[in-house]
């Protein structure tokens, strides 16, 4: 007798779980063939970009054609490939400028936050030297720039582009350039004072990167006394 | 003299003495006290080693320099930012050898925190090339010693017998041992490799791209160590003065 309890008990968790389970997938009913890919398609060239197909169809209520066909292929990287998904072919109507153009949508040179995330990560320079460290976060959230603000006048978007050039140097801050444009010692501290606030070093790098510079307790690094 | 049959010669007696020996034996005792009563176990160190400093400041006094060509190197610390070009340079020109915690310079780095916000310091050392240096003083060889013409402390690896004992005596921990010479090595103001072939600067001071190191001669009063030195109001210390060691290394904010 008790054997069969446990067993009916069994059978009602079970079929109460089924339930569940059927319930939630009704409730979020997304219909990949008429909505598209339910995770968001992540760009990474030229610069990270998240595009979420739910909000353009579920939300909006665009079909797959008014954007597949013309202005992106179905198959995937394809656009990122290409090379010219870049803000400038947003600007002329192509890709999302197509509709991002301040009247159908927001335009592509607005809102950059809806598709670009801000880094959480600092940018980490290591040329001319080792190394320099710049927090977007700060910059925006503590003292409320915007994107425009530094993109693209003193810096380009592009990582790493300023660190190509021969000219990110301290003698081309002192001049107004680069962090120079604000870090002038009235906007913001001049940029030949407090070194060491973006300065980090060649251990302050190895620290950030977790690089354990000198495994065999060499003393390279040695702090002395 | 045979010292076991010493005590079984018939004792001489102070009467064989002539007064003007006796005298003069009773003036060595008595020059001998009063150094020990009036003065210190240091005035009876040679002189020459100890000039350079003045009691109330690290800064050599203006005509100490005891050497022909006296010379040292002042840091404008706050322009340090560790990125170790100064390292590398230094490795490149003198052959430092990687590991065992071989280095000719270094920096050091000192993290706080104000008021929830990281601070970082960085301060490059190297031999401070005392004018009364400690690793010279206990060297049982002399194979170590103060560069009569420059004042650099300089190494002569040949008569080293790689005790250590100067390491333990640098104030600085800025010797190591030189597996490939079997000998104490240390900086020696590139002496050898820069300025032998005429070069005015160090390794280090002509790779820093912040301007931290000037190293010149300070007998030259036109040169920039001797302005920076000799700058008024201009707060300048030494590592570890209390050591005594009067260190030829000084640090200054620029």
């Amino acid at each position: 007798m008790k054997k069969n309890v446990f067993i009916a008990a069994g059978i009602t968790l079970l079929a109460g779980s089924f339930l569940l389970i059927s319930n939630t997938a009704a409730s979020d009913d997304y219909d990949v063939k008429a909505f598209g890919p339910k995770s968001p398609i992540v760009w990474n060239k030229p610069v990270q970009v998240i595009f979420e197909h739910r909000t353009h169809t579920d939300d909006i209520g665009l079909e797959c054609s008014a954007c597949h066909g013309e202005l992106f292929a179905m198959q995937r990287g394809v656009a990122e490939r290409s090379g010219k998904l870049t803000m400038a072919s947003l600007a002329d109507g192509l890709f999302c400028g197509a509709c991002h153009d301040g009247e159908t949508a927001f335009a592509s040179n607005s809102n950059c936050v809806a598709c670009h995330e801000i880094p959480e990560d600092p940018i980490v320079w290591t040329k001319p030297v080792k190394a320099v460290v710049f927090y977007h976060k700060a910059h925006t959230e503590d003292f409320g720039l915007e994107c425009d603000s530094c993109h693209d006048e003193a810096f380009s978007m592009k990582v790493g582009a300023a660190e190509k050039s021969p000219n990110f140097t301290m003698k081309a801050l002192y001049e107004g350039k680069y962090c120079g444009t604000c870090h002038d010692g009235e906007t913001a501290f001049a940029s030949n004072t407090l070194c060491n606030t973006c300065h980090i070093g060649a251990k302050g790098y190895d620290r950030l990167m977790g690089i354990d510079a000198h495994p065999e307790g060499g003393e390279k690094g040695h702090s002395g006394h | 003299m045979d010292i076991k049959n010493l005590e079984k010669e018939k004792n001489e007696g102070i009467e064989s003495l002539p007064s003007d020996e006796r005298r003069k034996f009773l003036k060595i005792g008595l020059a001998v006290t009063g150094v020990f009563l009036g003065g210190t176990v240091l005035s009876l160190t040679s002189v020459s080693t100890a000039k350079g400093g003045n009691t109330d400041s690290v800064i050599p006094a203006e005509g100490q320099y005891p050497y022909p060509k006296h010379y040292s190197m002042i840091m404008r610390q706050n322009n340090c930012v560790d990125c170790e070009i100064c390292m590398d340079a230094c490795v490149e020109t003198n052959h430092v050898p990687v590991g065992h915690g071989a280095w000719r310079t270094t920096i050091q780095e000192r993290l706080t925190t104000v008021d929830g916000v990281e601070k970082r310091e960085f301060r490059p050392i190297l031999c401070n090339h005392c004018n009364r240096p400690p690793c010279v003083r206990v060297c049982p060889t002399r194979a170590t010693y103060k560069d009569p013409e420059t004042g650099i402390v300089v190494m002569n690896y040949k008569k080293c017998i790689g005790c250590k004992t100067c390491m333990a005596a640098c104030p600085y921990n800025a010797r190591y041992f030189n597996h490939d010479k079997y000998a104490i090595d240390k900086c020696n103001f590139c002496i050898d490799t820069r300025l032998a072939a005429g070069e005015k600067e160090t390794a280090c001071a002509a790779a820093c791209p912040a301007d931290v190191r000037v190293f010149g001669d300070l007998k030259d009063t036109s040169t920039e160590i001797y302005k920076l030195l000799h700058e008024p109001d201009k707060k300048i210390w030494v590592i570890r003065p209390e050591c005594g060691a009067l260190p030829n290394v000084f640090y200054m904010n620029a």
